[in-house]
């Protein structure tokens, strides 16, 4: 499904919309990589606040990291050749801005490679961001991912009655 | 390794083995007796999973070596190698030392050869660096370095492996690389012809070489890829298996020199203070040695290089997704999912052919594969036959993979 449905809880102006759009993009562009690659640590770093909370649900248990956290568990997994080669991107968002905070719900697919012929894994970002140093970062990124007992259904969770608009990826 | 991401790996490695052990996939015990088939849950299935690529587990020479030693000694000797040995332990090594051109030590397993050694060789100045992929055994004996820096590098990525070594050498420290001569998940090859290039350019490079799944098929009196390729190297060391190929028991170090198969004798901790290798697998092992150093061992490597060019021909003709174009005996057939990795195994038990489902974290998570092995035990038909029934099972679903991605 290529396309994002961006609801408007408060008109941005167009470069706050740009500027967060930006931001996702990033997040999904330095996490990625091909074989013989390894995630962007550096502008990864880049895109949080320094007081940011990473937290996810996995089926073997839920981490809550802090930023540091997050960053040498990252890197230890990446060390052990958890993952050679990653690929992730965005399929549907829904965001809502109010003055300096944002609330951005992203759904995703993982895929070894760009070309595979289907993710091995879909979930959901749930991102909060705020404006820090006329600059937006994330402040939160808490994600769950797709199971048998946790179905992802997508037009149920991005749609319901709220005003979204159709942005190209 | 932190705390988290030790406890993570665990809870994950225990959730994706329970999912393979309901799919019917590991943990499987045999029913039957070992060699060309194995039954499995009542299925009489043709064997591609096994390490024996020599197929000698069964051979008259090394049954009669084992009875022999049996009958001889009985079933332990059991004193520590530090005090007294078996009789069998220097005509062991005495025929190791031809086969690998160089002293060799005996150990009872390659694992407990490297703990053994890793200590003794390395100080605590030296650093260590060690490819991602290198096998679980050698990262285990690195946790035995305390006091040396130890840092993992990407798969056989000597471009950054060299960048360290620069970095090191500046501050004039020993670099030690570990690596394995044939990596026992994706079965390539080391790169050896790059890895001699850096031995010359560097002189306080020294390679560890974990060379269990090249022992026996590859080489003079099958020495291994490691001693073939740079066993004229004083800087590398080379760890044998007595297992897999060899079919006999343990592991040995091939060393550079007399005074350090003494030294690591001495002092590594598991050769002092760990139980021998018992009489008869010591039997079995002296036997395998000897048929290895016979003229006519040549002729059996060929008869497995033999189905290896079958099988790896045949792969490259059905475009099968392999890890290496490599000409080992080890083929993964890498998935884009778990699960589709899990039901190809499944329909090639049900067409009457072992093979191994591999997950993380024998291979990264992003690897999911169909791990199969040629060995003597195969003959060449059925060597044709299986690859042809992999890509069978393989190529329908690729088909249907991308016409549902068009349509999606």
């Amino acid at each position: 499904m290529n396309s994002k449905l961006e609801h408007e809880a408060e008109p941005a102006s167009g470069d706050e919309r740009a500027e967060i759009d930006a931001l996702i993009k990033s997040l999904y562009e330095v996490i990625s990589f091909d074989q013989g690659g390894e995630p962007d640590w550096a502008r990864m770093q880049l895109l949080f606040s320094r007081h940011a909370r990473i937290t996810r649900i996995t089926p073997d248990g839920t981490d809550y990291l802090d930023l540091a956290g997050f960053l040498e568990f990252a890197k230890e997994s990446f060390e052990i050749g958890v993952y050679t080669r990653f690929f992730e991107i965005e399929v549907l968002r829904d965001e809502r801005r109010f003055g300096g905070l944002a609330h951005v719900l992203s759904a995703y697919e993982t895929r070894h490679t760009p070309s595979a012929s289907e993710p091995f894994a879909r979930g959901v970002n749930s991102l909060q961001l705020i404006r820090e140093d006329e600059t937006w970062k994330v402040l939160s990124l808490f994600w769950d991912e797709e199971r048998v007992d946790n179905p992802l259904e997508l037009e149920t969770l991005f749609d319901r009655g709220e005003k979204h608009v159709q942005i190209d990826t | 390794m932190s705390k988290l991401t030790r406890e993570r790996k665990n809870k994950t490695v225990n959730r994706i083995l329970e999912e393979a052990r309901s799919s019917g996939l590991v943990c499987n015990r045999a029913e039957s007796g070992n060699g060309p088939k194995c039954t499995i849950g009542g299925r009489v299935l043709s064997n591609f999973g096994s390490c024996s690529y020599m197929a000698l587990e069964t051979h008259p020479a090394l049954r009669a070596g084992a009875t022999a030693a049996l009958e001889e000694y009985g079933t332990q000797f059991s004193f520590s190698r530090a005090y007294l040995e078996a009789p069998l332990y220097g005509e062991l090594e005495a025929a190791l030392d031809t086969i690998a051109g160089r002293p060799c030590l005996v150990a009872a397993s390659t694992t407990l050869a490297h703990l053994a050694a890793l200590p003794v060789l390395i100080n605590d100045d030296d650093v260590v660096l060690i490819d991602q992929f290198a096998h679980a055994s050698l990262h285990m004996a690195t946790e035995l370095l305390k006091g040396t820096v130890v840092e993992r590098v990407r798969h056989n990525r000597l471009d950054f492996l060299e960048d360290r070594i620069k970095a090191y050498s500046k501050a004039g420290r020993a670099v030690w690389y570990l690596c394995d001569g044939v990596y026992s998940m994706l079965g390539d090859f080391a790169p050896f012809a790059a890895l001699r290039e850096l031995l010359e350019r560097y002189p306080q490079l020294h390679l560890y070489i974990d060379d269990a799944h090249a022992v026996s098929w590859i080489g003079k009196y099958g020495r291994g890829v490691a001693l073939k390729e740079l066993g004229d190297s004083e800087r590398v060391v080379a760890a044998l298996s007595l297992n897999k190929a060899f079919s006999g028991a343990g592991g040995a170090l091939a060393l550079p020199s007399e005074a350090l198969r003494r030294r690591i004798r001495n002092c590594g901790g598991t050769m002092v203070f760990s139980g021998p290798i018992q009489p008869p697998m010591l039997g079995a092992a002296l036997a395998s040695a000897k048929l290895h150093l016979d003229p006519s061992f040549e002729a059996l490597q060929h008869e497995l290089h033999e189905r290896i060019r079958i099988a790896r021909e045949a792969i490259v003709r059905h475009a099968l997704p392999v890890a290496t174009e490599d000409w080992t005996p080890i083929c993964m057939v890498q998935f884009d999912s778990a699960e589709r990795a899990r039901r190809t195994v499944n329909e090639i038990m049900a067409r009457g052919f072992y093979c191994c489902y591999s997950a993380f974290p024998a291979v990264p998570m992003d690897r999911p594969s169909v791990r199969f092995t040629l060995s003597r035990h195969n003959d060449l038909n059925e060597v044709a036959r299986f690859v042809e029934t992999l890509a069978e099972v393989v190529r329908p679903r690729v088909a249907q993979n991308a016409a549902a991605a068009v349509a999606f």
